[in-house]
């Protein structure tokens, strides 16, 4: 499997002097594609902070992350906002959406800064909300919605522009148990059926139940890079 | 087209606000509409009153009468240079004057004033001073007719019918001749000056009394379109050829009340400078807060790929549309007003501006461009306002964003 992401000695730092926090510390991972990878520990260990690196949403200290081979250091600005939008979904804890789009307009969003052609994102769109179980509920608003129905609208948005990874900050975070199971069913069929890559960021059991490896970190640094025989289904 | 759907529905998002900031902007475009419809309104009454008392919208003179008032430069062949004036389009009337500085006595005192020899039939086409007289009748062109300005009328103590003599020296030979005439009608244009010390005869009986056969000293002239006696004066007529006679505008004549007409433009910019200052403060506010309220929102989309362009652009459209929305309401209610005020006016009791009383209702002159110029400028500005937050919306760094807003 070829690897979509690698970071090399990794390192992001919070504050200065005695407010210096070690958010991130000398984290050097691989990642292959099609890959189900959570990456957990308590809070305060560093995994949003090391998912946001690999999305490029932050900057390194130190260390250097390549994405599908290209080092997201090299590039900032509008062409770092280009990469994001074709190689990266993001799916975050909540208010992921634009509230006043309806969930169509949101799954489409990302299509229209590719420059899409019409025809194609309203195909994509109506597969997108079959996939994730929405189909008929595309004319709603976020509002309209309940939460688990929002997290899969995400999912279907970062689907939508067809990346090679899925970087997803505690997606389940704001869910009920039933409701985030189901999400992550969703996730992992796609990760299944469709060789998504997805990470997570989670401190969330049921995540863990589910994926496929589990990255352990702890005050910033790697403690335990676990890959699991069986997982739950 | 997102954009713009995007823009649109984000500005409804906090309606209360949106609807304060639109009043605000809406209500400043209204009074910017109002008060240059007002001004102009102003002015267009203050020339109207100044140019049909007496100056007329043009004067055509010889060459330095109007520094002297020197009875000797006179046009000489007034009929040939009236109907050269008749035959440019741009002049609806004209009309001769002799005017001379004399004494003028009654019985009982004597003042000195200024005498115009008029053709009563012309005068009513170039002047007001038919409308202004308050007892008696106007010139009939008889012989031994004056009309005296209330004030003189005081001053000499003399009624209707009374005799009045008019000293004064004749053109080229200086000669003092007289004349007697008998009151035939009273004025009052509710100028002290002129109420007080002006007097109108036949031109026949001035031209008689100076010596000047067909001469006058002035032929006022009256344009088809008022704007015409704006500077710079461009007409067809040539008078070069004429004793160095030449067309000037009132405003020529008047510095005093042109250069107010400027100066009301410079305070229309004043006030315009300041309402626009005081918007943009609030636009600034008003889009700030919503940048602050959507940080997270704004840091999800930067993640998912939105460049800052399409950040500063998406603001921006927020703008333009808050802008433009504010402008329509405003517009309508500059509309409203100045529909509802447009037979009536608007009193603002009696004033004096260079001696010109002034005690009409004010008509709001409202133009097509006062309803496309302000609004596209308070549009722009309201614009440029937004630069600011859009371009600190634009540089949220996602990360910062997302962690802020958890």
């Amino acid at each position: 499997m070829p690897q979509v992401i690698q970071t090399q000695n990794l390192s992001r730092r919070f504050g200065e002097g005695d407010t210096l926090v070690r958010a991130v510390e000398n984290v050097s991972l691989t990642i292959d594609s099609g890959e189900f990878t959570a990456l957990i520990g308590p809070s305060g260990s560093g995994k949003s902070t090391l998912l946001h690196l690999i999305g490029g949403l932050d900057i390194p200290h130190e260390g250097s992350v390549k994405l599908s081979g290209v080092d997201i250091a090299s590039i900032s600005g509008a062409a770092l906002s280009d990469f994001r939008r074709d190689h990266i979904g993001f799916i975050f804890q909540s208010y992921n959406l634009i509230p006043v789009l309806t969930a169509e307009e949101n799954i489409e969003y990302v299509m229209l800064l590719q420059n899409v052609a019409a025809g194609e994102r309203k195909t994509r769109v109506s597969e997108m909300l079959e996939l994730v179980g929405l189909s008929g509920l595309g004319h709603r608003r976020p509002p309209e919605l309940s939460g688990g129905q929002q997290q899969r609208v995400a999912v279907a948005r970062a689907m939508a522009s067809q990346p090679d990874i899925i970087l997803a900050d505690e997606p389940t975070a704001n869910l009920d148990s039933k409701t985030g199971a189901t999400l992550l069913d969703v996730m992992r069929e796609l990760n299944q059926s469709l060789g998504v890559t997805f990470v997570f960021s989670t401190h969330d059991q049921m995540i863990m139940d589910r994926a496929k490896r589990l990255v352990h970190l702890r005050d910033g640094e790697i403690e335990l890079d676990e890959l699991r025989e069986s997982v739950a289904t | 087209m997102l954009t713009f759907r995007l823009a649109v529905r984000n500005l409804f998002r906090n309606t209360r606000r949106t609807i304060l900031t639109m009043m605000m902007i809406g209500f400043s475009v209204s009074a910017l509409i109002l008060v240059d419809a007002i001004t102009q309104g102003m002015l267009r009454s203050l020339t109207d009153t100044f140019t049909k008392t007496l100056t007329g919208e043009a004067q055509v003179l010889r060459a330095g009468y109007s520094e002297s008032f020197d009875v000797d430069l006179y046009i000489s062949n007034v009929s040939d240079v009236e109907a050269l004036l008749s035959r440019d389009a741009a002049i609806a009337a004209t009309s001769p004057r002799v005017v001379t500085g004399g004494m003028i006595a009654s019985s009982y005192n004597v003042i000195s004033g200024m005498t115009h020899g008029i053709d009563p039939l012309k005068e009513t086409d170039v002047s007001r001073l038919d409308e202004a007289l308050v007892a008696g009748e106007f010139l009939r062109g008889s012989p031994l007719e004056i009309l005296i300005g209330t004030g003189m009328q005081e001053i000499l103590e003399v009624d209707l019918g009374d005799r009045i003599v008019v000293t004064t020296a004749a053109a080229d030979t200086g000669e003092l001749t007289q004349a007697l005439f008998r009151v035939s009608g009273i004025f009052q244009f509710g100028i002290r000056g002129m109420d007080d010390s002006f007097a109108f005869i036949n031109i026949a009986d001035a031209q008689s009394m100076l010596s000047m056969n067909d001469a006058a000293h002035q032929i006022i002239v009256q344009f088809r379109d008022p704007d015409t006696a704006n500077l710079p004066l461009q007409l067809a007529t040539d008078l070069s050829d004429w004793e160095q006679t030449e067309i000037y505008s009132w405003m020529t004549l008047n510095r005093e009340i042109a250069s107010m007409l400027e100066m009301s433009s410079i305070g229309t910019v004043i006030l315009g400078s300041i309402l626009f200052l005081l918007v943009s403060f609030g636009v600034v506010n008003s889009m700030f807060m919503s940048v602050y309220e959507r940080i997270y929102e704004i840091g999800v989309i930067k993640a998912v790929g939105t460049r800052p362009f399409e950040i500063i652009r998406l603001i921006l459209t927020e703008a333009f549309v808050l802008g433009f929305a504010s402008c329509l309401f405003g517009g309508l209610l500059a509309s409203l007003v100045g529909f509802a005020t447009a037979d009536s006016g608007i009193p603002l009791g009696q004033y004096e501006v260079s001696g010109v009383a002034l005690n009409e209702a004010i008509l709001p002159v409202l133009t097509p461009s006062q309803f496309v110029t302000y609004p596209i400028y308070t549009t722009l500005l309201t614009m440029l306002a937004a630069v600011y937050p859009a371009v600190y919306a634009s540089r949220i760094a996602p990360s910062e964003a997302l962690r802020k807003s958890l």
